[in-house]
């Protein structure tokens, strides 16, 4: 596979889809007063519209070219592996172990390919459970930038390279929940009371909210998803990546030059 | 058809090339089998008739190869995916789509066909393999044989001129590999493709087989006609010992040849003949170690297993029966690993009811894929765990290993070991807590003859030292090699409990090839002809 | 005269054993997915709960009408408790962190003020009706959005729909389906592995059984991954891809990304207050626009480095007038309520978020949409039912 990083046209593709996607997140933080989006609790749906069209064109644009049969394959073993992993701990205190295949696959195969495996796993997982709904995009764009990010991690090895995993882990899940916590806080809360966004507020101000929103919510779903990542990866991380890399090492795909 | 020309093929990190300097034909329409011990190469020769090898191993190539005398070296894989068909060792994991007919279509969409012409194809495949009425069926729900035939059509569908298969029938039932070969031997008779498979149970297909390929492990590859390769190579079926121990001249291929040649020929032998009626098994003079009554496994409504069952200590026990007759569910059963009810005691205790580390020292089992008991990176880990588990002193378990007769580094990750040494591993595994009953399910899977041979001698070592051997196989061969008491299962009930000579050639269908040539006379292995013989020469 | 006895015999019912065997056509799940973003999108545009009540029956008969045994079509009932949900939580903030204090009093809560790290909010206080009121149509609205897409899910099959991803998105479609067909040989490999743990006398609970567990399973599954790129390999994937060419329509992809982010940036900085044109303020159709092109180019810019690909499609689920009638019913639907908030409508009555809070009225014409709705429960071909 070829080194897993994006070219030129990619990197200009994913920067916009990373600054479209981001505006569709933290939209409550920052809205104008009177926009039109301002006042319109299910503003969640528009962009629910909007990230499938953003998706499709960031992962076409990826899968094409830069990715070889082998990483296709291995694709489809860690979202089956993923989305088999997703409903173990559902709803019980966020016990969810989804996201250590998702950030071994990204950091063993690279960034595009966590890219792809983060949108991947969980459509895999939806599809499983029936559960495509409007919260989807904004789970598998978060859950892609996630598996991206663990490609960019410096260099490690041995119990160094799990406690740079482990400590990406955790922040990035409690990232990736409070994300997708604030996209759809407009959603949970309705718009008129006390919590909710207040539009042209500045912005530590609606953030402040938000915390409170979160604390009051979702914050322990966040804080048991970062430990179980942690955990997990501390138990299975070391074998894991050892499997992984040796299956990326057998067995040679890539296009001829 | 395929030409090798001067080919040489290097492993990645190894010193000395796996085939050097293999030069030889197949010709058109031939259906070739490629011979050979474990580890000689057979799956890196078929490799290479589709670029698979080197393109995809990242191993070194020297050398030409040719098909229809277009040259293919260097090209990849896919290229040629109109021209050779190729099926790998276990065809669920090849399989790209989860239902038949989609699977069918698959490769045609790579190709880029129009879709009138690939339906017609999806069509006209179906019916060549007989899986017509199977279309719309997950793959996961087949059983192997239809697997293999989906397998095989898949790869048909985009009419290729040769096909090659890697042990397409090593993990099949008697009834399921019959099944696969007639497909196979269809298509070379009445299709007129080019078939090259790679084959352990040889039994199976040498009666089919036009020519044969031998590898004899020193990287060479030796060409010819069937019965001339197996008369020098050192892969032996029955038929070829039987041949060699008469002083035949030419290898006899098929029971029906040496069923003539013996009949006109001799030798004549002055042996009993078999019993016609069944026999059951005599227990006088032997200590049981296992006692179970009514035992019964149920999955939901359906009964797997009913039986009463009654093992001795120091006897080698064959299960035998179809697939899903319910070998495997009895031996879990008799583990206790696997809920049952009725009455079930080893040595006075229920290993239900025991601990787990107390049910291994009860009933010990090697399951079909004896790596689902590994998890640890090397073999020096889970041979150290294995003491601890068995609370052995420390080096049991490898001293153990040592006397299966496997040397193994402890470095070396139990994923790259052969069949035959990871089945050793696990064995060492279980009798680290020196069990009273050992169960094996399916252990000659994806072993060779020598290989087989070493294993008949580690279970009689073990019968010797009073334990108890239960064997499940379909390999008649073996069964008739290495047990003295056969059980026949059906429906999850014991249909034929006796002594194993009894009871393997009581239908002429299901018994090992010497019965077969030697029938209606009393004997199951080449040895016993050899003795046989021996006594008629001494006798006047 | 004639025949009594008519010369051709007629076709032998007796011959239903592959006709047992043929799949029932079943409608395009794109179609459904398009009746279902119709139906929610109408829904969205009103808040008022009796016209919701009447699309979201329209929506509940048409499942029930034509959902099938398959294990998706059973979703509808976690939406619906989704919904509950949904709704539940809205009341209940909307009682204890408020909003709306205003109107008849229903009963008062004692009040707790926070300290001012928590923002200065007041806990309890009066409850109202008509903050009760708001709170509960909002709630509506958007549960009923979701039931919806529920429906979606519960009607169209996912796996057809994998299908019928354009050609662009086929490679990470084809991952998906290999996942799908994993994921049962993983669970039957774990249970496999869990009832060996037992042979080596020693089952774990908790993490520390995770290791014997897991890596068995992950093992196998990573070495069948690479026997199935061989064998993908082997059968020509990829073959009528070249390497090195060109890549086509990135220009069309990258225009498109571009007037997202664009059309994203105008809904959510750009004020428009005044209604202009249906109702919409400038901001708004400007923002319209450039979705509206951004999803036309994302389909081109598809399209073109789909035709690159040059891979065939094996019977493509069928596109006919089933289809185009689901979607024209969603699409009459939302028309219908579209022209009842304009100008040129009821937008008043549409509107029940109002205080003081006014008993919801119906207008005649939502019932047109609402019976649209209702159509493709008939008009699409029904599902076999097994006994």
């Amino acid at each position: 596979m070829n080194n897993g990083r994006p070219d030129r046209v990619s990197v200009a593709m994913l920067t916009i889809a990373g600054l479209a996607g981001l505006l569709a997140f933290i939209w409550p933080l920052i809205v104008a007063p009177a926009a039109t989006l301002d006042g319109n609790s299910q503003s969640p749906f528009i962009f629910a519209v909007l990230l499938p069209v953003l998706l499709g064109i960031v992962v076409s644009e990826l899968s094409r070219g830069t990715i070889d049969v082998k990483s296709l394959a291995m694709l489809g073993v860690l979202s089956a592996l993923g989305a088999l992993a997703r409903p173990l701990g559902a709803g019980t205190a966020g016990i969810e172990f989804v996201f250590v295949p998702l950030i071994l696959g990204g950091r063993v195969f690279g960034p595009t390919f966590g890219f792809l495996l983060g949108s991947t796993t969980l459509f895999t997982s939806a599809l499983l459970t029936g559960g495509v709904g409007p919260w989807l995009p904004y789970q598998l764009l978060a859950a892609s930038f996630v598996a991206m990010g663990a490609g960019f991690l410096p260099r490690a090895t041995g119990w160094a390279e799990i406690a740079v995993l482990s400590c990406y882990a955790g922040v990035s899940t409690i990232l990736y929940g409070s994300l997708v916590d604030l996209s759809f806080w407009p959603f949970n809360l309705g718009l008129a009371t006390d919590l909710s966004y207040v539009a042209g507020a500045p912005f530590l101000e609606n953030l402040h909210r938000f915390v409170l929103f979160s604390l009051a919510t979702g914050m322990g779903w966040n804080l048991g998803r970062a430990l179980t990542t942690i955990l997990t990866l501390c138990v299975i991380g070391l074998p894991m990546l050892r499997i992984l890399r040796r299956a990326n090492r057998r067995g040679n795909f890539t296009e001829a030059a | 058809m395929i030409e090798f020309d001067h080919v040489s093929i290097t492993q990645p990190e190894a010193t000395s090339p796996v085939l050097s300097d293999v030069t030889g034909t197949i010709r058109e329409s031939d259906l070739c089998v490629v011979v050979g011990r474990t580890g000689t190469g057979k799956s890196t020769l078929l490799g290479c008739i589709n670029a698979l090898v080197p393109m995809t191993t990242g191993a070194t190539m020297a050398g030409r190869v040719r098909i229809g005398g277009v040259d293919v070296t260097g090209r990849r894989p896919r290229e040629l995916a109109d021209l050779v068909g190729y099926v790998g060792q276990n065809p669920l994991s090849g399989f790209c789509t989860d239902v038949v007919e989609d699977e069918v279509a698959y490769g045609m969409e790579q190709l880029g066909l129009d879709p009138v012409t690939m339906r017609k194809r999806v069509e006209e495949t179906l019916d060549l393999m007989g899986i017509a009425d199977l279309r719309r069926r997950a793959l996961v729900e087949l059983s192997g044989g239809q697997q293999q035939r989906v397998a095989i059509a898949a790869v048909l569908a985009a009419q290729p001129r040769v096909l090659v298969l890697d042990e397409p029938t090593s993990a099949l039932d008697p009834t399921a590999a019959q099944d696969v070969l007639a497909a196979i031997t269809t298509l070379v008779h009445d299709v007129g493709l080019t078939v090259v498979l790679a084959e352990h149970r040889l039994e199976r297909v040498m009666h089919a087989a036009d020519s044969a390929i031998w590898l004899p492990g020193d990287a060479r590859a030796v060409f010819g006609p069937t019965a001339e390769i197996l008369g020098i190579a050192d892969v032996k079926p029955p038929l070829t010992q039987i041949s060699e121990a008469l002083g035949w001249p030419k290898v006899e291929t098929s029971v029906r040849d040496a069923r003539r040649k013996v009949a006109t020929e001799g030798p004549h032998l002055d042996l009993p003949n078999l019993p016609v009626l069944a026999v059951s098994w005599r227990a006088e003079g032997l200590t049981p170690v296992l006692t179970a009554g009514d035992l019964a496994v149920h999955y939901g409504d359906l009964r797997a297993v009913e039986v009463d069952l009654e093992l001795h200590a120091g006897s080698i026990v064959a299960l035998m029966g179809r697939n899903g007759s319910g070998k495997s569910s009895l031996m879990w059963a008799l583990q206790g690993a696997v809920a049952s009810t009725g009455r079930l005691a080893v040595r006075d205790v229920d290993p239900r009811t025991a601990s787990d580390s107390e049910a291994r020292r009860l009933v010990s089992l090697v399951p079909q894929s004896p790596a689902d008991l590994l998890y640890l990176p090397t073999v020096g880990e889970e041979l150290h765990q294995a003491d601890r588990e068995s609370e052995a002193a420390p080096g049991t378990t490898r001293s153990i290993l040592a006397t299966l007769g496997v040397d193994l580094p402890d470095d070396r990750n139990p994923r790259d070991l052969s069949e035959g040494q990871r089945l050793a591993l696990v064995l060492a595994i279980q009798l680290a807590a020196s069990p009273a009953v050992i169960c094996l399910d399916e252990p000659t899977r994806g072993l060779d003859y020598q290989m087989k041979a070493e294993l008949t001698g580690i279970v009689r070592r073990l019968a010797e030292q009073g334990a108890c051997v239960v064997i499940s196989t379909h390999d008649v061969e073996f069964a008739a090699q290495t047990t003295e008491r056969c059980i026949v299962l059906a429906e999850g009930e014991v249909v034929a409990d006796g002594p194993t000579r009894t009871v393997c050639c009581a239908s002429p269908s299901n018994s090992p090839q010497v019965a077969k040539v030697f029938y209606p006379h009393d004997v199951l292995t080449v040895a016993e002809v050899k003795k046989a013989l021996a006594l008629q020469a001494v006798r006047p | 005269m004639p025949r009594l006895v008519p010369r051709v015999a007629q076709a032998d019912p007796a011959v239903p054993h592959e006709w047992e065997h043929r799949p029932v056509r079943q409608l395009h799940p794109w179609a459904w997915w398009g009746w279902a973003i119709c139906a929610s999108a109408a829904v969205s545009l009103t808040t008022n709960p009796i016209v919701i009540a009447l699309i979201a029956a329209s929506v509940v008969v048409v499942v029930l009408l034509r959902r099938t045994d398959a294990p998706w079509a059973r979703s509808l009932k976690v939406y619906l408790f989704l919904a509950l949900v949904i709704v539940v939580m809205r009341l209940f903030f909307q009682i204890v962190i408020g909003g709306v204090r205003t109107g008849t009093v229903l009963f008062t809560l004692p009040s707790v003020e926070l300290p001012a790290w928590a923002a200065g909010i007041t806990l309890g206080g009066p409850v109202t009706l008509d903050g009760l009121a708001v709170a509960l149509f909002d709630a509506v609205r958007i549960a009923v959005m979701l039931l919806c897409v529920g429906a979606a899910n519960s009607l169209a099959n996912p796996r057809t729909a994998l299908k019928s991803v354009p050609a662009a998105l086929r490679d990470i479609s084809t991952a998906v389906v290999i996942a799908l067909a994993l994921i049962p040989q993983m669970i039957a490999s774990i249970h496999r592995v869990r009832r060996g743990q037992r042979l080596r006398g020693g089952r774990r609970r908790g993490l520390s059984a995770l290791p014997g567990t897991v890596l068995p399973v992950i093992e196998d599954a990573v070495e069948a991954s690479l026997q199935l790129a061989t064998s993908m390999e082997a059968r020509g994937y990829g073959r009528t891809r070249t390497t090195g060419e060109q890549r086509r329509g990135r220009r069309q992809l990258l225009g498109a990304l571009l007037a997202v982010l664009f059309g994203t940036y105008v809904l959510l900085a750009v004020p428009g207050t005044t209604p202009g044109w249906l109702g919409l303020s400038t901001a708004a159709w400007l923002a319209v626009v450039l979705i509206g092109s951004a999803v036309a180019l994302a389909v081109w810019g598809l399209r073109v480095s789909g035709r690159q690909l040059g891979v065939t499609r094996y019977r493509p689920a069928p596109w006919g007038s089933p289809e185009n009638v689901t979607v024209a019913c969603g699409g009459v639907a939302l028309l219908v309520i579209l022209w009842l908030i304009s100008s040129l409508g009821v937008p008043g009555e549409m509107n029940s978020m109002q205080t003081p809070v006014r008993w919801p009225t119906l207008p005649p014409l939502a019932v047109v949409a609402a019976l649209a709705l209702v159509v493709p429960g008939f008009t699409t071909p029904a599902p076999r039912k097994s006994p």
